[in-house]
């Protein structure tokens, strides 16, 4: 960083002090070679100091400004090349600072021998009484805070991933430094924080016990009147408008900020906070609240999205805030949805109005759970044609906002995989199960602590039924295509379809926060960890990585055992006739649940969505306004493309067809 | 079975369901806007037509359905093969 350095001369000094310069022991004063000491004014040195080279200029908003240190008190600091630090309130003390820094108009910047930053600190996430407690540290990715807060049934596996986390902690434990080309300005104290390189602090109020990871590919900023203690903030992360944090790790490219208040929770990839509160939460990525007076709290979410009120409760006035939720991966609630912890909320579900009692649904993905007359109901499957699902699954590989080259967080974004198509053949199950065993007097029957219409049994099941068929045809028909494609021989090709992976339970999945991975895959893990075959971060990231790498490998498993268990068929032994009538299985199902999409896509565009619309205009005159600010169902992108894959699955079907008559 | 008694039974499976009097209900009524069958109901609304007719229906074609009269030539057309 620094080039050749130098003792100051006498008449270095004289001109120092000339300038409103001093030190108690100007020895301890080194500067760079190239450095000039005109650039030094009103600064006073305390203990070792050292300075780069500072003929160049820096800017501040939007002016080159000289480089430089101009009124300020500087204590036990290493300075890189190219740094202005100017008028600082009290004292910069014990900092390393890299190159190309700017500290400008700043209340302090004080670090302490051997500070943390923020490592070590432990967070109770989900459970608000605590029995969760998860370490922040630099590294942490969704699947290891996971590890740390949801796999609690085992104490020799807590214990020795706990004393992992620990060393690593104190490996980060190295004291205050600035990377190169950070930018720090307008801001009030800012004690014990490492800040990453290129990464912008501006107008922070308060910043103290933390890290902010950066890097030149996606630099982070922390920007107005943000509060913030005991915190870690990831690479791409966007703080600001006065955003709040008590004990908290923010993810890559997650954005809080318009007075969003959080403690102890975690974050994760690309999670969006703003106006509401977080408590004790564990926000798997894309977690999204942007409205005020929503709480989430106690719970685990990932793929949230939460509408404006939304509150639980965690709290009887008992035995304190225990109670903790689950919210899994999908799921979103409507405006002033309330649910009561503990509460488990299946995959992909939508949570509307107010619910008293206890939901343990996580059998049941993809459904309405809504509130009438005061009694907790569900409509289980509606939301598998909903075109709300098929836009969030769209949209989230696009959303994927993190640039930085390491993308820490490892996300199986597939809305159909095997963890949820299991779950809608267990659900499928227990429903068929309690329609033949209700009588047809019953109007409703009791599920996990809500009501099912009797009616909706076998129609749920009916959806259930529709969405496994369309995911095991399709991802067979697929497989049998590639291989055709590389062998032109039926029983050759056929005869490949023996999956690579020899899971034992291939059913049993798990999601970790935005990884799908085989329960056993998992178990392994913990395994490892107890007899400490994973002994170190690292290991335990390259594990997670493995998982990661190894998912369609697990899912051919999955998808090669239950199309066996549902149609009878072993896919080796496949014949043409059984691999047509498969297409035709996945053209019906695909065909049943894109035409309820598109009719629900379409829906948007009815009578219904014009209220309000022409006020006071003839019919005609609201449906031009409608068209102007609405378009239409002819003109609407996601409705076309709706209707564009209907045509495609046709064509599909009809090319695969084809092949398999043709092949020898 | 006559489309009298289709639309009988259609106006008293909505009624019930609905939480209405059948006096009130016309064929010209439409489920969302007039007799308030949000999509919820909707659903709700289909499964209660299926068990009273006693058949099973094509799903994305009975969410097409958006009036009492729509309703009552739907299941009119199936049920006598029109």
């Amino acid at each position: 960083m620094l080039k050749p350095q130098n003792m100051l001369n006498q008449s270095q000094i004289s001109a120092l002090i000339q300038q409103g310069c001093n030190s108690s022991d100007w020895s301890n004063v080194i500067l760079a070679e190239q450095c000039e000491p005109d650039r030094f004014r009103n600064v006073i040195f305390i203990g070792n100091v050292s300075v780069g080279n500072n003929n160049g200029t820096i800017q501040s908003d939007g002016i080159d400004l000289p480089c430089g240190i101009y009124n300020a008190i500087i204590s036990n600091c290493t300075i890189g090349n190219g740094v202005r630090i100017a008028n600082i309130g009290s004292v910069v003390a014990n900092c390393i600072i890299g190159d190309e820094v700017l500290i400008e108009n700043v209340a302090s910047l004080v670090g302490e021998t051997n500070s943390s930053c923020g490592n070590g600190v432990e967070l109770d996430v989900v459970n608000e009484g605590g029995g969760r407690g998860t370490m922040l540290i630099n590294q942490m990715t969704s699947q290891t805070a996971y590890l740390q807060a949801l796999v609690r049934h085992n104490a020799a596996f807590t214990k020795n991933l706990s004393a992992l986390i620990e060393r690593q902690a104190k490996v980060n434990c190295s004291g205050m430094s600035i990377g190169e080309n950070a930018r720090i300005i307008h801001c009030g104290a800012i004690k014990n924080v490492n800040i990453g390189p290129f990464a912008t602090i501006h107008g922070s109020q308060n910043l103290e016990n933390g890290t902010i990871l950066s890097c030149p590919k996606h630099p982070t900023e922390v920007g107005e009147a943000v509060l913030a203690k005991s915190f870690i903030i990831s690479e791409g992360a966007k703080i600001d408008s006065g955003a709040i944090l008590d004990k908290v790790f923010i993810g890559q490219a997650v954005k809080l900020g318009k007075q969003f208040s959080a403690e102890n929770s975690m974050f994760f990839a690309n999670c969006e906070g703003f106006h509401g509160e977080a408590v004790s939460l564990f926000a798997g990525p894309y977690t999204v609240t942007h409205h005020k007076s929503t709480l989430l709290i106690a719970g685990l979410f990932s793929f949230f999205n939460a509408g404006s009120g939304s509150n639980q409760s965690n709290h009887m006035y008992k035995l304190g805030p225990v109670h903790q939720g689950v919210f899994e991966r999908g799921c979103k609630t409507g405006s002033f949805s309330y649910v009561l912890l503990e509460s488990h909320i299946g995959a992909f579900s939508v949570v509307i109005g107010k619910h008293f009692t206890n939901i343990n649904a996580p059998n049941l993905p993809f459904s309405y759970i809504h509130e009438e007359d005061g009694a907790s109901k569900v409509i289980p499957g509606m939301n598998l044609f909903s075109v709300g699902t098929v836009r969030d699954g769209e949209k989230w590989p696009k959303r994927d906002n993190r640039k930085s080259l390491i993308k820490k967080d490892l996300i199986i974004f597939d809305v159909f995989s095997p963890y949820t198509v299991e779950k809608m053949l267990l659900g499928r199950n227990e429903l068929l199960a309690l329609s033949d065993s209700t009588p047809k007097e019953k109007a409703y029957v009791n599920y996990g602590g809500l009501q099912i219409n009797r009616l909706l049994l076998r129609k749920g099941a009916k959806y259930y039924a529709l969405a496994i068929t369309r995911y095991l045809n399709d991802k067979v028909c697929s497989r049998i295509s590639e291989l055709l494609e590389q062998e032109n021989n039926w029983e050759k090709a056929t005869a490949s379809f023996k999956p690579q992976s020899q899971l034992q339970r291939a059913s049993e999945w798990t999601d970790i926060s935005g990884l799908l991975v085989p329960r056993e895959k998992l178990v392994e893990l913990e395994e490892k960890v107890v007899s400490g075959s994973i002994a170190s971060f690292d290991e335990l990231l390259t594990e997670l990585q493995s998982f990661y790498v190894g998912y369609k490998k697990y899912e051919w498993q999955y998808i090669y055992e239950t199309f066996s268990k549902e149609y009878h068929i072993l896919l080796e032994s496949i014949t043409k006739e059984q691999a047509i009538k498969s297409i035709d299985e996945w053209q019906k199902a695909a065909n049943s649940l894109h035409s309820m999409v598109f009719e629900d896509s379409k829906r948007e565009f009815g009578n219904f969505a014009k209220i309000g619309y022409g006020i006071d205009k003839s019919e005609e005159e609201t449906d031009h306004e409608f068209a102007s600010v609405r378009g239409s169902a002819e003109t609407n992108g996601v409705v076309q493309k709706i209707s564009k894959e209907l045509i495609e699955i046709q064509e599909r079907c009809q090319q695969f067809t084809n092949l398999v008559i043709t092949i020898k | 079975m006559t489309r009298q008694e289709i639309a009988e039974r259609v106006i008293k499976t909505t009624a019930r369901e609905l939480h209405l009097n059948i006096s009130d209900i016309r064929e010209s009524d439409n489920f969302a806007m007039e007799l308030g069958a949000d999509s919820l109901k909707s659903i709700e609304l289909v499964a209660a037509f299926e068990e009273d007719f006693d058949l099973s229906v094509n799903e994305e074609e009975a969410l097409q359905v958006q009036s009492v009269g729509g309703a009552i030539d739907f299941f009119d057309s199936i049920i006598n093969k029109k």
